[in-house]
């Protein structure tokens, strides 16, 4: 245990600094081809044609990759996970988001797979888009996913996360105040340094050598075998150099496409978006939706929580069923709230389909949460680090999904973020705890909701 | 057409109007700046011409002329570091390292110019680079060490800077 606690020196931080880290836009192939993408200009069309030919014929131009070139076109990130797969690698009968990809170039050089790129013949005819998840349950709202507007596939084939606890009814009944609140997060760029980059080089042992940025590789290892059909041992992933992830580098975003254009052109090749490549088409941290109405007492209890929350995942399901499950676990927060009534949906809207970033799922929650404890306290003329501290998760209470709770840390969080902020708290609250409630701070609505640490 | 890199002279193959950035990644293999935008915004293509910072992206090299580029690689080898190297190491101002290269020459300037230890001062330096990993609080202070002249222990971390402890968490 020599490491803990000890100021070590990172172990790639002389490479760092002297320029010699070989990220994947750093590695040279003699030969390599560069790639460039044809994406859909609107948010939301039928593809009505697709014609490559001219553009095959260019001179420089070596490999173009379209729906049609793909082995198994289909194959959800999440497939482990039981999230069935909606999106297609490259676009075949429609497009859903402004940027999506629908054919892939690899040519001698940026300029031709850019002109070949652009010698493509697209024919689109424009639909209505959704872009607003409000409008997705309208009756007249277009319909834009194969399963309706929001995702449908939860276990036993729901069509949200929903989570009962106690007695919601109860709670709004026994309640002195209703404090209401919406919080409407927007999607977040992750915006790496190092844009999505791909290098892939066919080995004469019939191998691909993909030089990778992602920041799961062997996730990403699994993605691109599905694709293309092959055993784990045609592939050899060079990674674990990441310019920059944040979340964003956890879809496969460049891998898959080029490894077909290597195969087909039996050439190497490279792709690296554009800066505004990656702003445009590369997944964002999703915005949400939320409603919270919370049923509390003069004195500060939250009695009982009812929330929607719209979960804009984009055009695709990818990860978000996953993130939204994480956020109705944490929906009340760092807080105990007995009664509970959740209803959350994965929407699927007309922009680009949202992914991983940093705590995804719960960053949105917490903000909701947090902003709407120190309403409650406005609502109710309490101090909003008292009305905090007593509703805290303390050691045996149960999370929303009835986990309980064997180290919770927000009673000391709380207590060390009002002694920065000089924030005088009264001597009951300064040496509160987290262990388990007792006398004033287990009113009987939280008896029930109790449960023992020992088991968990 | 020449070009002088670290000491170096090269005859080049690109034209006039190939960018520097280009001509140094792609020509000469020098990779150490790096195409973070190709438009000038994020600061991670910068080299130093005649020892000012410079967005290599979008100087063209035709308008570099006999100017002399210095980048990472001309600074100091793992052996012998330069000063702006060891203080991010040490430091701990580098996290993924895309920026890193474009920063140090920055700093490096910076400090070349007789740049002091002054917090807003060294921002204000540093202004047009982008880091999304570290939120550029152990980079200002990296440059301020080098500013103070402070020697670097290379087998340690430093502290962070402005940390406290929060808590009482046990």
């Amino acid at each position: 245990m020599k490491a803990v606690g000890a100021r070590l020196p990172r172990y790639d931080g002389v490479e760092h600094v002297t320029g010699r880290t070989t990220f994947v836009d750093d590695v040279r192939v003699p030969g390599t081809l560069w790639v460039k993408a044809l994406r859909s200009p609107v948010h939301r069309a039928d593809i009505t044609g697709l014609d490559t030919s001219a553009a095959e014929s260019m001179p420089g131009v070596h490999a173009i990759v379209s729906w049609k070139d793909v082995p198994l076109l289909e194959y959800g990130h999440l497939a482990a996970l039981g999230i069935p797969a909606d999106e297609p690698l490259l676009a075949k009968d429609d497009v859903r988001y402004k940027g999506q990809p629908i054919a892939v170039v690899a040519a001698e050089d940026e300029a031709t797979a850019q002109a070949a790129v652009e010698a493509i013949k697209l024919d689109l005819n424009e639909q209505p888009a959704l872009l607003d998840v409000r409008k997705a349950f309208d009756s007249d709202a277009p319909v834009i996913h194969q399963w309706g507007n929001w995702y449908n596939h939860f276990e036993a084939e729901m069509d949200r996360r929903q989570i009962r606890k106690g007695d919601i009814d109860w709670a709004f009944e026994h309640a002195d105040t209703i404090v209401q609140g919406v919080y409407r997060p927007a999607a977040i760029e992750h915006v790496p340094l190092e844009t999505q980059v791909c290098q892939v080089v066919p080995e004469a042992n019939g191998r691909l050598t993909i030089y990778s940025c992602t920041q799961a590789l062997y996730f990403s290892m699994g993605v691109v075998a599905a694709h293309l059909q092959l055993p784990l041992n045609r592939l050899k992933f060079v990674g674990g150099t990441v310019g920059g992830g944040f979340g964003g580098k956890v879809d496969t975003a460049t891998e898959t496409m080029c490894s077909l254009l290597a195969l087909k052109s039996g050439r190497p090749v490279k792709w690296r978006w554009t800066r505004e490549e990656e702003f445009l088409c590369s997944s964002t941290r999703a915005p949400w939706h939320m409603e919270i109405a919370d049923a509390v007492t003069k004195d500060g209890w939250i009695l009982g929580r009812k929330m929607l929350t719209l979960h804009d995942s984009g055009a695709y399901a990818r990860f978000s069923p996953y993130g939204l499950t994480k956020h109705s676990f944490h929906h009340t927060g760092a807080y105990t709230i007995p009664n509970l009534a959740f209803d959350g949906y994965a929407v699927f809207t007309n922009r680009v389909p949202t992914t991983a970033m940093r705590g995804f799922g719960v960053t949105s929650i917490s903000f909701a949460t947090e902003t709407h404890m120190s309403r409650v306290a406005d609502v109710l003329g309490l101090d909003p680090y008292e009305v905090r501290l007593k509703n805290a998760n303390r050691i045996g209470d149960t999370s929303p999904n009835r986990v309980v709770y064997t180290d919770p840390s927000t009673v000391p969080t709380i207590q060390a973020i009002a002694e920065a902020m000089g924030h005088e708290l009264p001597a009951d609250y300064r040496t509160m705890t987290r262990h388990t409630r007792e006398g004033e701070l287990l009113p009987e609505h939280l008896v029930a909701q109790v449960g023992n640490p020992e088991d968990h | 057409m020449n070009l002088a890199v670290n000491g170096t002279a090269h005859e080049l193959e690109s034209g006039p109007l190939t960018s520097l950035l280009d001509v140094l990644r792609e020509e000469l293999g020098i990779t150490s700046p790096k195409a973070g935008c190709e438009q000038g915004g994020c600061g991670a293509c910068t080299v130093l011409v005649d020892g000012e910072p410079r967005r290599s992206c979008l100087l063209p090299v035709g308008a570099v002329g006999e100017a002399e580029i210095t980048t990472v690689e001309g600074l100091g080898t793992p052996e012998n570091l330069a000063a702006v190297q060891q203080a991010f190491t040490h430091h701990y101002a580098a996290q993924c390292g895309f920026c890193t290269s474009g920063l140090m020459m920055a700093a490096h300037a910076y400090v070349a110019h007789g740049g002091t230890a002054d917090q807003d001062a060294i921002a204000e330096a540093l202004g047009g680079h982008v880091c999304r990993c570290t939120g550029y609080v152990k980079i200002i202070a990296a440059v301020a060490a080098v500013a103070r002249g402070d020697s670097f222990d290379l087998a340690t971390t430093a502290a962070s800077p402005g940390m406290t402890n929060i808590g009482g968490v046990r």
